[in-house]
């Protein structure tokens, strides 16, 4: 008898049914699936390490051999944010600087945009130049004259103060810019031509033409300013005008350090709105840009 | 196209209305009481110990002095109080780390307190090393609210463990380390460290310092570089060769990071400042605390500073105010309170180790007070020195030829002193 | 004229717009006079330029001015003429850090780019089984704060408690003290800076290659172009305005390099990490010597703006080309 008789003649058959059954699956799907998921699984292991560090009492975080779960889950972490800071109106004024400025900055940077990509002005190419070469100064370096302004305004400590210098933003200028030359123009000519104003044209054609790229700069400014830690730093002086991410400096340890699992249970307690606001708007910005395209 | 602009145009009007709901900042009226803020970085129980001393000062001085604190911790206290103190929107007093006050002062920010000091009735005899911190060129521009020397933690349970005795000079020292090293698999890395030696960043930018002092050498004196020195040359070789032929330290280690090795139990002794007790205490270590053992020549630590400072933004009557507080805050009793309720040493030195005994870590930092030696006093650019013995020290252990390190650091120090 | 009508109706002709508007508008119909058109522009850029004007021209004019001076931040600025430019370009520490500010840039942008342009394709492929997932998934670090990417980072590969290097130590691989590696510290943490920020590139990549039409990608097969071949050919010429935009965002973005690398090596081991704006915060903020500082700034910026415009003339270029 032979190696290959022994085996039961039903088998290749059934594997060629069930073949059959299914889509064909290539070797190629395969690796790149499998390659994804690598790539995903290792993108993802700081932000485990961040959630499960979260629940690891001190002396697992300082434990060795190290282990990405915790043997104690313990919540003393976050109790000591809660107890530490005034946590919901950190959350609160996140949301209050972050959406100002998400929303202000987004109106405006879509008005210019709109102007520079599409009204034949005469100097925009050098305005267009010139706004984005405003990206390339470090923030630090323009920080203290940006302070003597708020201050000469009497904002510190005010959300004027956190929101307005931010309420238009040279990146979502050019980002939208971007976008805005590639849509056709055979539509909004066409309105033109009836006699609709430039507002009726960038209101009704061109923005929701726009929306992915809306909603992506929307997200790419409201993450910022909810990340940002000097500006709410430096504009606010008092603790109940800060940011969550802000606050979170105020957590110290003795000699000034903090527990790891301190540090990064505020983190979490910081990312978690940010996610869950993420969450929401994905499935439509994900939609919109599978269907309207963005450049 | 006529509603254009006007559409345009409102948005801008609601960012302005939401600036015009905002109110101003408080000022200071003649009327009223004088107002202070005051900045400050103690966010501990020593936060709460200042919040009440200055709470009684405040009591004490109804509808005349009120002072408002503001928690600003070290770490982000020079992203604040520069933009703040630039546009005169800052805190009246402010402490900080006591190395940073030079560049400050030297820079115009500080009003200078010499006619404080020059009054015996309202300042009483302090540590020599901490008023040191507090001078530069010959004045006084602060006051200090703390001076430390780093000590030794030595984890109990493992000395126990492995019977070695607290050691006392350098030699003890890498005798005890290497007894405490436990490499159980054998693999190379041990489990178990004798002493966890910072290379770089180290607690308050002083375990070098106190090793080279140990030897006789030293990094600044008079205002001139002496970090080329054989004893310093000396003291490099000698804790290479203690670390890379024992491997009783892991390397690359800096302040933080020893903190939490010691405060998980995986190593022996430590170089660390007054809060290691707290910490040990929360992660369960037995712990007691030495003075940094003897070198050849010396017993000496450096000190962990923090001084506060009056703002030029202060007005004549704000100064004398301030100037009020720190009598208050110099006082003997809150000298005593201060000290056991901040975990620091008092700074007076008519205040012996047993009258702050009810802390028994207090008592022994007290006692060990005279060793401390103040880091780099009246250096303005203190940034560019600690950046260059953190270049030295860091070097010099990964095996670097000591001699070639210790010129360039000589040059680079040299360098930021002549700034 | 409704919104759903409008979307519905578009056409999807493909039209590739050059990366800095490069060529005038010819298609723009000129019905109205240049004044009106002036005057309608100036009502749409007002908002953004009266804020910009406040908040980002205005100190960047005080900056530059502080940048002849000696000011510190308090008290009377002394004129010192071009002293700190003259002393930015004899400064051995500055010409370090622009050097390892190059090396971050040459680390980061291209990796960033690759990787996010990979992932891209590799989430537009149809075969890729729960795309959704994967696309969520990837684009999280994005969200996370680069402070807190840095510390998760530094914890993972702390060479006494770190999860990473104990799982590549089990494997055989030894990374060593990764952060205090004078020559691995600086791809460390520019590396972290790729995973941080290469979600936002994917994205922008995706909806990028969403606007490709797929009737080219059919026509090359017909004519037996490979994977590759079509790549080449369509793809990457297609995808170049966004490639332009996101190669000059990433390189802006690699030149003001701070964040991860002030938390995870503050500018160590012997400064190898030590970039041009950590040299700017420290001038600034630790030394008190803004007019330093903003003269630094102020080369930057210079630099920046080069190395844009050579970019821009490349890819303006190639676009010429095909």
């Amino acid at each position: 008898m032979s190696a290959a008789t022994l085996a039961p003649t039903s088998a290749p058959e059934h594997a060629r049914v069930v073949r059959a059954g299914r889509r064909r699956v290539r070797v190629s799907t395969v690796l790149m699936t499998a390659g994804v998921t690598v790539t995903t699984l290792i993108v993802l292991l700081p932000l485990f390490i961040v959630l499960f560090t979260a629940f690891k009492p001190t002396a697992e975080v300082n434990a060795y051999p190290p282990t990405l779960l915790p043997d104690a889950w313990t919540t003393a972490n976050f109790e000591r944010i809660f107890s530490d800071l005034p946590f919901a109106r950190l959350i609160a004024n996140s949301f209050v600087f972050a959406g100002g400025v998400t929303l202000f900055a987004v109106a405006f940077d879509a008005l210019a945009a709109y102007a520079l990509a599409r009204i034949d002005f005469r100097g925009r190419q050098v305005l267009l130049v010139a706004i984005i070469a405003t990206l390339m100064i470090p923030f630090q370096a323009t920080l203290i004259p940006v302070y003597q302004i708020v201050t000469d305004l009497g904002w510190v400590n005010t959300f004027a103060g956190l929101i307005v210098p931010r309420a238009a933003d040279a990146f979502g200028i050019f980002f939208l810019r971007q976008f805005f030359i590639g849509l056709p123009r055979d539509l909004d000519n066409a309105a033109r031509i009836d006699g609709a104003s430039e507002l009726r044209v960038f209101w009704q054609i061109v923005l929701p033409n726009a929306r992915p790229a809306i909603l992506t700069l929307a997200i790419y400014i409201f993450v910022n300013n909810w990340n940002d830690l000097l500006w709410p730093l430096v504009f606010t002086t008092q603790q109940e005008m800060g940011t969550i991410t802000s606050g979170l400096t105020q957590l110290t340890g003795p000699g000034g350090i903090v527990p790891y699992g301190v540090m990064m249970a505020g983190a979490l307690v910081a990312v978690v709105p940010l996610v869950l606001a993420f969450m929401l708007v994905q499935r439509k910005f994900i939609e919109s840009i599978a269907t309207t395209g963005l450049k | 196209m006529k509603r254009t602009p006007a559409l345009v145009v409102a948005p801008v009007c609601l960012a302005l209305a939401l600036a015009a709901c905002s109110g101003g900042g408080g000022s200071s009226d003649s009327a009223g009481p004088v107002e202070l803020t005051f900045w400050h970085g103690y966010t501990e129980a020593d936060g709460d110990v200042l919040q009440q001393i200055v709470d009684d000062f405040n009591a004490a001085h109804d509808g005349e002095i009120t002072i408002t604190t503001q928690v600003n911790p070290w770490d982000v206290i020079d992203d604040t109080f520069l933009p703040a103190l630039s546009a005169d929107n800052g805190p009246e007093i402010v402490a900080m780390p006591a190395e940073r006050l030079p560049v400050y002062a030297d820079r115009g920010a500080f009003v200078d307190l010499d006619d404080f000091y020059a009054d015996d009735e309202a300042t009483p005899d302090l540590n020599a090393g901490a008023l040191d911190m507090v001078t530069v060129d010959g004045t006084a521009y602060g006051v200090p609210t703390g001076f430390v020397p780093l000590t030794m933690f030595y984890n109990q349970a493992l000395f126990d463990a492995a019977g070695v005795a607290v050691p006392t000079t350098w030699d003890e020292w890498v005798t005890a380390a290497e007894a405490l090293t436990i490499d159980e698999n054998g693999d190379g890395t041990p489990e178990q460290y004798g002493l966890a030696l910072a290379d770089h960043a180290t607690v308050g930018n002083g375990v070098w310092p106190s090793l080279f002092y140990g030897n006789g050498g030293a990094i600044v004196e008079d205002g001139e570089a002496v970090i080329d020195s054989p004893e310093n040359a000396e003291t490099l070789e000698f804790w290479h060769d203690a670390i890379t032929a024992g491997k009783i330290s892991p390397t690359g280690v800096d302040g933080v990071s020893g903190d939490s090795l010691f405060s998980s139990g995986r190593v022996a002794m430590y170089i660390g400042g007054p809060w290691m007790a707290t910490v040990s205490e929360e992660n369960g270590i037995d712990y007691g605390i030495a003075p940094i053992p003897a070198g050849p020549q010396e017993q000496a630590a450096s000190a962990i500073g923090v001084s506060m400072a009056l703002t030029r933004q202060a007005d004549q009557a704000q100064q004398q105010a301030a100037q009020e507080f720190f009598s208050y805050f110099l006082s003997r009793e809150e000298s005593v309170d201060w000290a056991l309720g901040s975990g620091w040493p008092p700074l007076r030195t008519d205040i012996a180790a047993d009258e702050v005994d009810e802390n028994p870590v207090v008592a022994a930092l007290t006692e060990q007070a005279e060793l401390g030696r103040p880091l780099l006093p009246g250096v303005v650019n203190s940034t560019d020195v600690l950046t260059a013995v953190d270049d030295l020290t860091q070097r010099a252990m990964a095996g670097e030829p000591v001699d070639d390190l210790l010129a360039q650091a000589q040059t680079a120090i040299q360098a930021a002193l002549d700034d | 004229m409704t919104t759903a009508h409008v979307t519905g109706s578009r056409k999807r002709a493909y039209r590739a717009p050059a990366p800095l508007g490069g060529r005038p508008d010819r298609s723009l119909q000129r019905t109205r006079t240049g004044g009106r058109r002036n005057r309608t522009a100036l009502a749409f850029l007002a908002p953004a330029l009266i804020i910009m004007a406040v908040f980002v021209a205005w100190p960047m004019v005080s900056a530059l001015q502080l940048s002849f001076t000696d000011a510190s931040g308090f008290g009377e600025a002394q004129w010192v003429g071009l002293d700190n430019y003259a002393r930015i370009f004899t400064d051995g520490d500055i010409r370090d850090a622009v050097l390892n500010t190059v090396l971050y840039a040459v680390i980061f942008t291209p990796t960033a780019v690759v990787v996010a342009l990979a992932l891209a394709l590799l989430l537009t492929n149809d075969r890729l089984p729960l795309r959704g997932l994967f696309r969520t998934s990837l684009f999280l670090p994005f969200i996370i704060s680069l402070a807190v990417a840095a510390l998760a980072w530094s914890y993972l590969i702390d060479p006494q408690v770190g999860l990473l290097h104990y799982w590549l130590r089990g494997i055989g691989i030894d990374l060593g003290d990764v952060l205090q590696d004078p020559t691995l510290a600086m791809p460390a943490v520019a590396l972290v800076a790729v995973w941080k920020n290469f979600g936002f590139y994917m994205v922008i990549f995706m909806a990028g290659l969403q606007e490709i039409p797929g009737s080219l990608y059919e026509a090359a097969k017909m004519d037996g172009a490979g994977a590759w071949s079509r790549f080449r050919h369509i793809t990457l010429p297609m995808l170049s305005n966004t490639m332009a935009f996101v190669l000059i965002f990433a390189m802006i973005a690699a030149l003001q390099a701070f964040d991860q690398i002030y938390v995870m090596t503050g500018g160590g081991p012997y400064r190898n990490t030590q970039t041009v704006v950590m040299e700017i915060y420290e001038s600034g903020f630790r030394k008190l010597e803004l007019g330093f500082a903003s003269a630094l700034s102020y080369v930057l910026l210079l630099a920046t703006l080069v190395l844009s415009v050579v970019q821009l003339v490349f890819f303006g270029r190639r676009e010429k080309e095909s």
